[in-house]
């Protein structure tokens, strides 16, 4: 279970970041996400879509606890994560699209180091690991520098690093981005099968393909700022266009408004 | 503790898959000390008995050049006499190389020398570094012959050569061979250590810190259950480890290398083996420890900064001139251990690891070295935990 209430985020400009700005714009912060309130409920799969730009990753990483929320409060699993960022950490698996892995390792290895620092006992990891490296085949280039994987390989690695520690809490970060079909497709499926494990699921997307085919709940994020949260099927029901990417661009247009 | 030693040995295994942290922390300090000593002897000592054999040729002028100098040369086997019309055209042939040296008797020289009175001798010669040994050899001759004229002289005047000499100094050197050779490469190797050190530990404090972010692997690591801090010495143990072992790899490559030169006199040999004892080796590199800790807290949070490899490596190269310096004031003559250079970091290091090679080195002073070190290795340690600890600087 994930609670996000009235957060906001933000971020001091740099000076790189200041001369892009006209003289009219000056200003030194910068809301990258602004009094953002909602729910992810466990056994369902929660859409944050938005533009590149909205916020998603931002309001993805102050769940992770990688940032601080400036106000609001956010709690993952009943943990405040401010007060008890590790307790956290320990519900949640965060994946993002980009392979974010040690090359020189092996899966074995990056495996084996992320349990450890989740406090895994041996045996308990051992059951896990077969578990997980059998469902996604990564058993046979196992004891392989991940650096001499294929991208779907590595994909594959980053799912096992994800999961061993059976989180809570799973975060998908854009998790499909750069990525071919068939890699996606293994995504997709390891979304759906968290939440039908029973776990609570959150991904950020800007593909409107992923969110008819995995959501349950959708928040729709513009500028910092939640422009829809609600069920999908509702969303669906009260579509004022013919198609879902037409009334994201209409929402859109409707906030600038 | 069991999260930090799991981070460390995780980065460790990775950095010692690099190729480029293992040139950087094993060829590189490894290969220097042999081939410095092993080249540059076998080349002096060459150089030096191709001078001491060289039949050497030298000009004289055929008309002015007294019979006994002459016959002087004449009896030596390493000398070739050629005779010159002019001092010009004797001085034209040295310039070309053609001759060694020319010696020009003046024309009154045997009057001067029957009147009691200096005759004047001109010895042209061309030394630069490798023609010294050469020049020497024709100035002895010529200072064995201005011998034979004062015996000669005193002989006439019935006096004893010996009242020429008015004082019998007894030298007494008390510098130990130590302290003498400490003189010569006291300064020279703390300040090879201490350039290793820093060296050993810039790519794996690039590579841990701006690599993993450039990577986005630090991104995931921040999600583990486990706390910056701990993330943080994880990584300073690896890039405070290697700085030690370049260090430690160099003391290994000065040992290698004295061991192969043969020519060194058993006295000289004895004394650099006696620096290279276990006592003087374990002072050292606990001297060197709060260094590297000092310099891979300095390199890391530099390394965190940056957003990328490249950035990194841009920020921390400039940084070598800031190391160099101060240990190359510690190369300088008369730059001593004292309360005040003590305080001043790395020049403190050199100046105290000349003083341990020497064994002149005050216990005390070795203490507030010791003492000032730890505390900014504190200081910098904790400055990295509080740039680690800033998302903006984390996510830049």
């Amino acid at each position: 279970m994930i609670t996000v209430h009235n957060v906001s985020k933000t971020f001091k400009l740099s000076r790189e970041q200041k001369k892009e700005l006209s003289d009219d714009e000056a200003r030194k912060t910068v809301d990258a996400v602004s009094g953002v309130s909602f729910e992810c409920r466990p056994g369902r799969i929660f859409a944050l879509l938005g533009p590149n730009g909205a916020g998603k990753t931002t309001t993805l990483r102050l769940i992770a606890t990688l940032l601080k929320p400036s106000s609001g409060s956010i709690t993952v699993s009943g943990h405040d994560a401010v007060k008890e960022p590790l307790k956290v950490r320990a519900q949640i698996g965060f994946l993002t699209g980009t392979t974010k892995l040690y090359e020189r390792l092996t899966p074995n290895e990056l495996v084996k180091y992320y349990a450890d620092l989740h406090g895994m006992e041996p045996g308990h990891f051992q059951k896990r690991k077969e578990e997980i490296f059998s469902l996604l085949n990564v058993h046979d280039f196992a004891n392989r520098r991940i650096g001499k994987l294929s991208t779907g390989m590595k994909q594959k690695v980053s799912i096992a690093r994800t999961m061993i520690h059976d989180p809570a809490v799973v975060i998908f970060d854009e998790p499909t981005v750069g990525l071919d079909v068939i890699t996606s497709r293994s995504i997709i499926e390891l979304i759906r099968a968290s939440r039908d494990a029973g776990k609570t699921v959150i991904f950020s997307t800007h593909i409107m393909g992923e969110v008819s085919l995995l959501s349950d709940d959708l928040a729709i994020i513009h500028n910092g700022k939640l422009i829809y949260r609600g069920a999908y099927k509702e969303f669906q029901s009260h579509m004022r266009s013919d198609s879902l990417e037409e009334e994201f661009i209409r929402l859109l247009k409707e906030a600038r408004a | 503790m069991k999260m930090i030693m799991t981070i460390f040995r995780k980065e460790l295994l990775d950095s010692l898959r690099d190729r480029r942290t293992l040139v950087t922390m094993v060829v590189v300090p490894l290969l220097p000390f042999p081939l410095l000593i092993g080249i540059s002897s076998r080349v002096t000592m060459s150089q030096i008995k191709k001078a001491q054999e060289k039949v050497l040729r030298v000009g004289v002028l055929a008309t002015q050049t007294p019979l006994n100098f002459r016959s002087m040369l004449a009896g030596r086997e390493d000398i070739r006499i050629i005779d010159l019309p002019t001092l010009d055209e004797g001085t034209a042939l040295v310039q070309s190389d053609s001759l060694d040296a020319f010696i020009a008797f003046d024309p009154a020289f045997e009057r001067a020398v029957t009147e009691l009175r200096s005759g004047g001798v001109t010895h042209v010669f061309k030394a630069a570094e490798r023609r010294e040994i050469e020049t020497d050899r024709v100035r002895k001759i010529i200072d064995a012959y201005a011998a034979t004229l004062r015996e000669a002289r005193f002989k006439r005047m019935n006096l004893d050569a010996s009242i020429i000499n008015t004082l019998n100094v007894n030298e007494q050197n008390l510098a130990s061979p130590k302290e003498r050779i400490a003189e010569v490469i006291g300064g020279f190797l703390p300040y090879l250590f201490i350039i290793f050190c820093y060296l050993g530990a810039i790519y794996p404090a690039i590579d841990l810190a701006a690599g993993e972010k450039e990577r986005g692997t630090l991104e995931t690591l921040l999600t583990a259950p486990v706390g910056r801090m701990q993330i943080l010495l994880g990584k300073f143990g690896v890039v405070t480890l290697t700085g030690i072992l370049s260090a430690g790899v160099s003391i290994f490559g000065l040992y290698i290398g004295i061991q192969q030169v043969r020519e060194i006199p058993p006295e000289l040999f004895q004394t650099i083996m006696s620096i290279l004892e276990l006592k003087s080796i374990v002072l050292l590199i606990s001297l060197l420890i709060p260094l590297t800790v000092f310099f891979a807290a300095g390199l890391l949070s530099l390394s965190i900064y940056a957003r990328s490899f490249k950035e990194a490596q841009s920020l921390i190269s400039p940084l070598m001139i800031v190391v160099i310096v101060p240990a190359f004031l510690g190369l300088l003559p008369g730059m001593t251990l004292t309360e005040v250079t003590a305080l001043i970091p790395i020049l403190n290091i050199s100046l105290a690891t000349k003083g341990i090679i020497a064994e002149t080195a005050s216990p005390w002073l070795i203490a507030e070295v010791f003492v000032s070190m730890i505390a900014l290795a504190a200081l910098s340690l904790y400055l990295c935990s509080k740039i680690f600890g800033r998302e903006s600087i984390v996510f830049r």
